[in-house]
This record gives C-alpha cells, sequence and structure tokens, in this order.
C-alpha cells in the first residue's frame, strides 16, 4: 500500500529567544543577562551538564548542546579557588554555548554573569530541581527536533481510534469527515494534516496554526467545524493509528475478503495499520469508518473478527468428518417463533 | 516530472483569490500537482493546502507536475504565477 507523502523534515535549529519565550512560564525561566545571546541557535536536542568542562576536562566538552548547572556545578564552583574559578568560567564560555539554565534557584555572583555578557552566552535560573527541568526541557526539544511530515488528508478520532483518510483529490475525504463529525466523532484536522514522530513507534496528527478545523466542501467553499458543530466536534491532537486510503472501485484491484491479510502502512519508518478502501455510488463510507474504528478497538482488546470465524470453520470441518448426514444448524426449539 | 521554481510577484501574497484562481487552474488537469516551500509539500489541487503555505510577496516555491498532461498543466501554472495572479 503506498500513498503520497510529503516530504519529510526536521527541524535544523531553533534560537534561544524562541526557547525562552515559550517555555518561560513553564519552565519559570528567568534570564540574568537580559536578551545577550537570544540570536544564538540550539541544534541538539540532548541537554548537557558540563560538570567535567568546568572541572578542566574539555576535550568531549558537548559545548554545543544545552547547558544546565545544578547543586553539583554550582557548589563545586563556590568551594574552589576564585582565581581558578574565573580562568574555568572563561574557558567554558569561550566555547559556543548555546544558553545556560541554573536550576534550583542557585546564587549566581556578578563574576558569572559578566563573563556569559562578554561572550554573549544567554543565562536563565529557574526555580525546578535538575531532575525536572531536563525532563520537561528534553520534552520540549523531542519535540521541536521529531521528524515531521505534511500528509494530504482528513483526520478524525473516530471513537477514541486516530483515523487518517487518505486519496486522491476529490474522492471525498472532507465529506466522509464532515458525515464522522455529524455522528458525533471528532476531527483533528482536514487537508494538510502535520504527522509528528514522537518517542519510538508512535505518530501523532493535528492541524496546522492556520487551518486548525477550517475544511474545505466543494461547492460550498470553507466552513469552520469548530464554530459550526462546537467544542466537542473536534480536538487538537490524536495518534495515528488506522490509514484508510479511499480508491476509486477497480474490478481488477485486489482487496482484502477476509481481513486475515493485514496490511501496514509506513509513515516516518512507523508502521501503522493501512486499509484500502473501495468506493462507489451508494457505498455508506461513514458507517465503514466506523466498523473500521470498532474492528481495530475489538483487536485492541483481544478479538479478531476474521480469525474468530476461520478457527470456528476449522472446528466445524473437522467434526464433520466424524458425522454423516448434518443439518447447517442446530434443532430448532419447540417454539417456532 | 516537471520542477520548476518560481517567485510570488503580486504584493499581497498568495492570499485568498490567487489561491483559489490556482487550484482551480491546476484541477483542470489530470496530472499531480505539489507545491513545496520551507520543508512542506502540499497538494496544490487543494485550496486549504495552497493556503496553509501563506506565501508572502518574495517567497520561493518549488512547483512539482507529474502525470500524462504535465506540460500543458506546468504552461499554464506557471504563466499563473508569472503574471503576478493578474494582480
Amino acid at each position: 500500500m503506498s500513498f503520497k507523502q510529503g516530504a519529510e523534515s526536521i527541524k535544523e535549529k531553533i534560537s534561544v529567544g524562541f526557547l525562552y519565550h515559550t517555555n518561560k512560564t513553564r519552565l519559570k525561566l528567568e534570564p540574568l543577562t537580559g536578551e545577550i545571546g537570544f540570536e544564538r541557535s540550539i541544534k541538539d536536542k540532548n541537554i548537557h551538564r558540563p560538570g567535567l568542562a568546568l572541572a578542566g576536562y574539555v576535550q568531549l566538552f558537548r559545548y554545543d548542546r544545552v547547558q544546565v548547572c545544578g547543586n553539583t556545578e554550582m557548589r563545586y564552583l563556590s568551594q574552589i579557588d576564585p582565581k581558578h574559578r574565573e580562568e574555568m568560567l572563561r574557558t567554558i564560555f569561550k566555547f559556543k554555548v548555546p544558553c545556560l539554565i541554573i536550576t534550583n534557584n542557585n546564587e549566581v555572583d556578578e563574576l558569572f554573569i559578566q563573563i556569559a555578557r562578554e561572550q554573549g552566552v544567554a543565562i536563565f535560573k529557574t526555580p525546578f530541581e535538575t531532575t525536572k527541568l531536563v525532563y520537561f526541557l528534553s520534552d520540549f526539544l523531542d519535540d521541536q527536533f521529531a521528524p515531521q511530515t505534511a500528509i494530504h488528508g482528513s483526520f478524525v478520532d473516530v471513537y477514541g481510534i486516530g483515523l487518517l483518510l487518505v486519496g486522491r483529490s476529490g474522492i471525498g475525504k472532507s465529506e466522509i469527515a464532515l458525515d464522522l463529525v455529524e455522528r458525533g466523532h471528532r476531527l483533528v484536522a482536514d487537508d494538510i494534516v502535520m504527522v509528528t514522530r514522537k518517542g519510538e513507534g508512535i505518530l501523532m496528527g493535528s492541524g496546522t496554526d492556520l487551518v486548525k478545523h477550517f475544511m474545505e466542501i466543494r461547492g460550498l467553499g470553507l466552513i469552520d467545524v469548530r464554530s459550526m458543530f462546537g467544542i466537542r466536534a473536534i480536538r487538537f491532537q490524536k495518534r495515528v493509528e488506522v490509514v484508510v486510503e479511499l480508491m476509486d472501485w477497480d474490478a481488477n484491484a485486489d482487496y482484502t475478503r477476509t481481513g486475515l491479510d493485514e496490511e501496514g502502512i509506513s509513515i516516518l519508518d512507523v508502521q501503522v495499520l493501512g486499509i484500502k478502501l473501495p468506493i462507489f455510488p451508494g457505498k455508506n463510507v461513514t458507517v465503514i469508518c466506523e466498523v473500521i474504528a470498532l474492528n481495530y478497538l475489538l483487536k485492541h482488546y483481544g478479538y479478531d473478527a476474521a480469525k474468530e470465524f476461520a478457527k470456528r470453520l476449522e472446528a466445524v470441518i473437522s467434526e464433520k468428518s466424524k458425522q454423516i448426514g448434518e443439518r447447517r444448524v442446530d434443532y430448532f426449539e419447540h417454539d417456532f417463533e | 516530472m516537471i520542477e520548476q521554481e518560481v517567485i510570488i510577484k503580486n504584493r499581497a501574497g498568495m492570499h485568498t483569490r490567487p489561491a483559489a484562481v490556482l487550484v482551480k487552474t491546476a484541477a483542470k488537469f489530470k496530472s499531480d500537482f505539489y507545491i513545496y516551500k520551507d520543508g512542506m509539500e502540499i497538494n496544490g489541487k487543494s485550496i486549504i493546502g495552497v493556503m496553509t503555505l501563506a506565501a508572502e510577496q518574495g517567497s520561493k516555491l518549488i512547483l512539482r507536475f507529474d502525470g500524462a498532461d504535465e506540460q500543458d498543466a506546468a504552461n499554464e501554472v506557471i504563466d499563473l504565477f508569472s503574471r503576478g495572479f493578474d494582480e
């Protein structure tokens, strides 16, 4: 199964200013050096603790990462000889460090800030303890540097299952999404679905900031699903679990008849369930989409209808070989209702 | 497959009207039509897709046509860009 996927893109860098402005409240960041160094870029999603570099070992100093100084670093600095300390600070700030965050509201003296200023490095202070800060900051940086792709399709949460409808332009993806919304399901995005790989093997889909919950219906133009159907009809993001490819009915194509031969589809190197759905006039695709979601849920809870049926069939066949003259239904109870 | 870089000429950029003209033009042809800008590739036959790019004056787009009538599609669409959507 294959459909057109947009180019994969990964953000190459973010600026320190962007990091500060998007996280100042969440991470309680307090800038100690004004806006100095806000133009520097962060290119790595990992975080570095410069303990060893401050102790003088700079050979493997990952200066290009966001630096986090916790209690260890700050206490070490406060107890060494002042002259040595100044030398150490000058050494590490000579590297092109993107920025430095001091945790636990540790005291920072004038000299520290002055050296950072001279070298153009932004310094922030936060009341969070190091583990907590690293946890939140990693989450943010992971998200910023996650591989992303734009997929042409409609994305709906159907009974809690993220259903991504794809297919050629004009096949009716938006109309099906609208129909699903009418039946109480929730629209995530229409037309442009931004898919991001989170962690290992998880795909998250959402709309773009500009388009969020607007959709185009051919013949009508643009509509806003959120103001039309209300807050219950939308959601901002959802894990992508099933891809439904709508295709024009083709008598020669090979469609699954039992559901035993499941096909996967790869998006950003993550495998999800893919279903080829031929459509033709009179076919209620909306109901089929609901059934796809319900069937996926059943399988998730351990019941696979196709396998269950196959098992029954095998049982009947093996039973039959022992008997002579059988009927295909059990004996009717005597009520003839 | 035809690939061509174009520049948005009109002052208002690719706002609603030019976007509508563009998708209507592209929809006349059978060929697939994609637009690439800033690490994002969208379907050029979808109005929301085109508007998502929010392409301002002077921005560069890469157009890609693929299909039986790609030459005709490319000619007409590129002409539209070079005329600045008649604005």
